[in-house]
């Protein structure tokens, strides 16, 4: 599951969010994630913590296809797809997300020691 | 007739259980919780009591010395030394080899406690009982202090950055008061945003 140990000092600290500027290197900007449960729907149905996510609506469908055919939980195997298939592209966004921070602090690393190394030119670039 | 004869010993063999009859014991031992004969005599006070209670457990009078009077109920029963079966020699001509055991050899008191599948108190270790123990508690201590100290500082994870979670980060949820200015979290996707 690509588990392993990547840590180092110029290495993103995958239990923090992002620390650069997210617009940073977009000239058109991003789009903002979309959220399609409410924070009501969410505690209506009991949504456990760590799936209020941004795949919550499709967790409240998976929910509610299980309770109205209770106790043939099979018969979900769709809805429940569908919000693995979410969960799995909301790993890969956060992939790209981490990919970007390395990046960038990679990019910082080099920048800082061209500053020490010549500091006037790096200020003129 | 070998078979009829088998067919006659298996139904013999069945048959007390169906009935719950004890008929399949062959002594009348089984019958009984407790025997009398099985109860030791009183304490030997003087040496002919000494002599005799030797003689009953087969013992040389100079080789019998019972428990103390302690009021436990041991009676003249021999304080035997503790020799397990396993401690035994495998390779003499025993009576009962599978007891490791000679025939009308007295039984020691704990018999039960050091047969060959149980405790063998005359075992030859090769390290003491203390050097063995903080041996394991030093492996696991270290063991556990490695696993505590990665899983802190460097716990196995994905290549990915934290979950996100919508609501600035589920403000309200995780206890924050509407009281208090709610900082702006947004989470954005890899696409241009629409003109």
């Amino acid at each position: 599951m690509g588990n392993s140990m990547p840590w180092g000092p110029n290495l993103p600290d995958p239990r923090k969010p992002p620390t650069f500027d997210p617009m940073y290197g977009f000239q058109n900007g991003r789009k903002e994630r979309v959220m399609i449960a409410t924070e009501e729907e969410m505690r209506m149905a009991g949504v456990p913590m760590e799936h209020r996510d941004f795949c919550a609506h499709l967790f409240i469908k998976w929910l509610k296809c299980r309770r109205d055919t209770f106790p043939q939980g099979s018969k979900c195997k769709h809805e429940k797809h569908e919000h693995e298939y979410c969960k799995f592209e909301d790993l890969v966004l956060r992939m790209k997300e981490y990919e970007r921070e390395k990046r960038l602090l990679a990019r910082a690393e080099r920048k800082r020691k061209k500053m020490a190394r010549r500091p006037k030119e790096a200020l003129e670039e | 007739m070998a078979s009829l004869r088998r067919l006659e010993l298996c139904s013999r063999l069945i048959k007390p259980f169906l009935t719950k009859s004890r008929s399949v014991s062959t002594s009348r031992i089984f019958l009984a919780e407790w025997n009398k004969d099985w109860k030791p005599g009183p304490y030997p006070k003087t040496p002919e009591e000494r002599a005799a209670a030797a003689k009953k457990y087969n013992l040389l009078p100079q080789d019998y010395e019972p428990f103390p009077d302690d009021g436990l109920g041991k009676g003249d029963y021999p304080n035997l030394p503790i020799v397990s079966e396993e401690a035994r020699d495998p390779y003499e001509n025993w009576d009962m080899p599978e007891y490791r055991r000679n025939y009308m050899e007295p039984m020691h008191l704990y018999q039960d406690m050091t047969t060959e599948d149980k405790w063998n108190p005359n075992a030859q270790i090769p390290f003491s009982y203390p050097t063995m123990v903080l041996t394991l508690v030093g492996v696991l201590t270290v063991s556990f202090v490695l696993f505590y100290l990665t899983d802190k500082y460097m716990p196995i994870h994905q290549y990915a950055m934290s979950r996100q979670y919508p609501y600035n980060n589920l403000y309200y949820l995780k206890g924050g008061q509407p009281s208090q200015a709610v900082p702006e979290i947004k989470c954005y996707t890899f696409e241009p945003a629409e003109k």
